[in-house]
């Protein structure tokens, strides 16, 4: 897509340079003007790219805008090893997987109430669960805590706390309590489009509520859920706050905040930090440009409505 | 819905006798992948069994903030040998301190790794740590009068176990000193005029760096302790005396003497940055903990040493030492608490603090009894100065509310830093907003 793009522009460009008029005061400004914003924010993201392949040795005495004298992956496998990354990859899955699902398919429900089954009130409802994410989070970060803390569970299910407190359930539950708003008000607003007359067919075929659901609305939204489900599991990916707030165990604690496991007490090796940071940012880095699509979709979904 | 117009040709809906093959594994795909995502957390939730549960003589959990990866190796390595079933969780530093308090409430290990000082007072005179007075009673002996004052809370129990410390000295490469001829200064003068020396030879005299906010700390500690006295230092720590206070302002001033002899831009500085200018004789002298030997290796390592904060007034002297102690607590939800004590009695020992500083040159051991003759230059000299000293202070930011340092006095030192003249207001500032944390 970027590609198209590109290629295109400069073809817009070539056309202009050759058949209209000649280059412009004004566009060679606009041209820099462009460039230098690209590599305002270009370079906050290669800097530690580039200050991730040198060793801290050589960036302390040197500087970090200095000619390498060695480059190597030397950090990533440290950082892949040091900051237990694997296991805290596999805690983000364990969190990231479920909440994602869970939201997409409850969301999924509410949505076909409200935008399929003339449920009373349901515009009400819908408009409550898009004011839910309004509601800043951090809001009920002390509430939660404490609820989660007295809250019960058994032991096969959070050891060795017992409680929702530092269990995977109480991390997954929040994230589908704050996600599933968005996703609700994105779905049915897709749903919208989805004629009214594919329903009314299957109603007269004798198909009940949940076939409806199930069969005939559910696999129309299918883009609609893929576009969410990329979108939702950026967004669980990269949270931080819940985890740290509500987990104690370190070994349970999702990837985002294994990279503090880099710093040490008093020295922070910011090479080293810049390494782990891309190993962390990578997956979402990955889903964005293999799923580019669906992303950019999943953003303007629902703003075209029907 | 019920008014479907009869003729309409009506789109196929995959309902029924011909149900499309994807929509069937749509279904069970969903119906195991449900399955799997509720199933995960159960499996590594259950993966450990919960045998042992509260009984004593079973595992004792160890809450842990060692997340270095040489002091997590030789933490492990000494636990493992205290004959007792230890668990421990390890939790990055950072994330350890800032969640301490929501740790301790919810459901904390048995044992804790935690700081001295007022740190340790404010969470026992919370409740939330376990009366340790018994262990001290066997213990105190190999302990110095410091460091059982450093473990007891304000209701004159014990509540901490040391394990180890380190100093705050003005560190320096002895080579340069040699090379030019430099005496170490024992008084206020002495080091403004050693800096005023060494300023004409071309060096930056003190290496100074504030970025991370609390290093500027350790110079307002001493200066203060210097000027004022311990038992002045503890109590205006202690949110008991007023920052518009003569005394407070004549800290300041003094600091403010020495300030054209420092490393300028320091709030832009890491404390790495200026220890590696040190080392590389770029500056002369430096004040910090004894981790600063973390930034040297080899030769220049060899070369480093240390002096105590010179004298400023004649009734302190060089009484004070600045030297912060790590340490452990039980916590006041423990499950087990003979064996958490056991295993305290155990790390107290001098068997288990030399087993741990042979990974560590940057510490010294708390016990009497330690075995001091693998000790580095530097440490041997880090025990005399720490055994020497009439009072220990923690650092500012152990010393007092962690909320009052990290909000009130990291802004307020590093605007001192870039703006050293308005001294008045800058006190009065940090007086105002004392009174309302501390009313807090």
């Amino acid at each position: 897509m970027t590609v198209e793009r590109g290629t295109a522009a400069e073809r817009g460009t070539a056309v202009g340079r050759r058949n209209r008029r000649p280059v412009s005061p004004w566009r060679v400004v606009v041209r820099i003007f462009l460039w230098a914003m690209a590599l305002g924010w270009l370079v906050p993201l290669l800097l530690p790219l580039y200050a991730s392949l040198r060793p801290y040795a050589e960036t302390a005495a040197e500087g970090y805008f200095s000619l390498p004298k060695t480059l190597n992956f030397d950090y990533y496998v440290q950082a892949w090893q040091g900051g237990n990354l694997p296991r805290h990859f596999l805690n983000t899955l364990l969190v990231a997987v479920p909440a994602v699902l869970l939201t997409l398919f409850f969301a999924s429900f509410v949505a076909f109430l409200i935008s399929r089954r003339r449920l009373p009130g349901g515009r009400l409802l819908l408009i409550l669960f898009t004011a839910g994410n309004l509601l800043p989070q951090q809001v009920v970060l002390t509430p939660l805590y404490l609820m989660y803390t007295k809250l019960p569970l058994p032991w096969w299910m959070s050891w060795p706390s017992e409680l929702v407190y530092d269990s995977y359930w109480g991390i997954i539950a929040i994230h589908v309590a704050f996600q599933t708003g968005f996703c609700v008000f994105v779905l049915s607003n897709y749903m919208d489009t989805i004629p009214r007359e594919l329903i009314e067919a299957a109603t007269v075929d004798g198909a009940g509520v949940w076939r409806q659901y199930w069969r005939v609305v559910l696999p129309l939204v299918r883009p609609a859920l893929g576009a969410l489900g990329t979108l939702e599991f950026a967004w669980i990916y990269n949270d931080f706050l819940w985890a740290v707030v509500l987990m104690s165990t370190g070994d349970k604690l999702p990837v985002t905040s294994a990279l503090n496991n880099l710093r040490s007490v008093y020295f922070t090796d910011y090479n080293l930090l810049a390494a782990g940071s891309i190993l962390v940012a990578l997956p979402t880095l990955i889903v964005f440009f293999v799923l580019q699509r669906q992303f950019v979709a999943g953003l303007t979904l629902g703003a075209n409505k029907g | 819905m019920a008014n479907v117009q009869p003729g309409r040709t009506v789109p196929p809906v995959p309902s029924g006798p011909t149900p499309s093959p994807l929509s069937r594994r749509r279904l069970l795909g969903g119906a195991a992948y449900a399955a799997g995502a509720l199933a995960l957390p159960v499996g590594l939730a259950g993966c450990e069994k919960p045998t042992e549960g509260g009984s004593g003589g079973g595992t004792v959990t160890f809450g842990s903030n060692y997340s270095d990866e040489v002091p997590k190796k030789a933490i492990a390595e000494v636990l493992a040998n205290s004959g007792l079933d230890v668990k421990i969780n390890t939790v990055d530093h950072n994330t350890f301190q800032e969640n301490i308090t929501r740790y301790l409430q919810a459901t904390p290990d048995d044992v804790f790794t935690w700081f001295s000082g007022f740190r340790m007072q404010y969470f026992a005179a919370q409740g939330l740590a376990t009366d340790i007075s018994d262990i001290w009673q066997t213990i105190g002996g190999d302990f110095s009068a410091a460091m059982k004052q450093a473990s007891t809370g304000t209701d004159g129990k014990q509540y901490f176990v040391p394990f180890y410390y380190y100093p705050w000295a003005l560190f320096y490469r002895k080579s340069l000193f040699q090379e030019k001829g430099y005496q170490v200064p024992t008084t206020w003068d002495d080091l403004k005029a050693l800096a005023g020396k060494m300023k004409s030879d071309g060096l930056i005299p003190i290496a100074m760096a504030d970025k991370d906010g609390w290093p500027a700390m350790g110079t307002f500690d001493y200066v203060n302790m210097r000027t004022n006295g311990y038992d002045f230092h503890v109590s205006l720590m202690a949110g008991k005396e007023s920052w518009e206070d003569s005394r407070v302002k004549q800290v300041f001033t003094l600091w403010r003497e020495l300030l054209p002899y420092c490393q300028p831009g320091a709030n832009g500085r890491t404390w790495q940055e200026a220890a590696q200018s040190l080392g590389q004789k770029q500056t002369g002298m430096y004040l910090l903990g004894m981790f600063v030997g973390q930034q040297f290796q080899g030769e220049v390592a060899a070369d480093l040493d240390f002096f105590p904060f010179p004298q400023i007034a004649e009734a302190h002297g060089q009484d004070a030492v600045e030297a912060p102690i790590d340490g452990f607590m039980i916590s006041s939800k423990v499950k087990n608490v003979d064996g958490a004590k056991e295993l305290l009695r155990y790390l107290a020992s001098a068997k288990a603090q030399n087993a741990y500083l042979k990974s560590d040159p940057n510490n010294v051991a708390t016990h009497n009894g330690a075995d001091t003759s693998g000790y580095s230059a530097l440490q041997k000299k880090a025990v005399e100065l720490v055994g020497g000293a009439k009072q220990i202070s923690q650092f500012l930011d152990r010393d007092t509310r962690p909320d009052f340092a990290s909000t009130v006095m990291i802004p307020s030192l590093q605007s001192f830093l870039n703006a050293p003249d308005d001294v008045d207001g800058l006190c009065r500032r940090i007086e105002s907003q004392k009174k309302t944390i501390f009313a807090s």
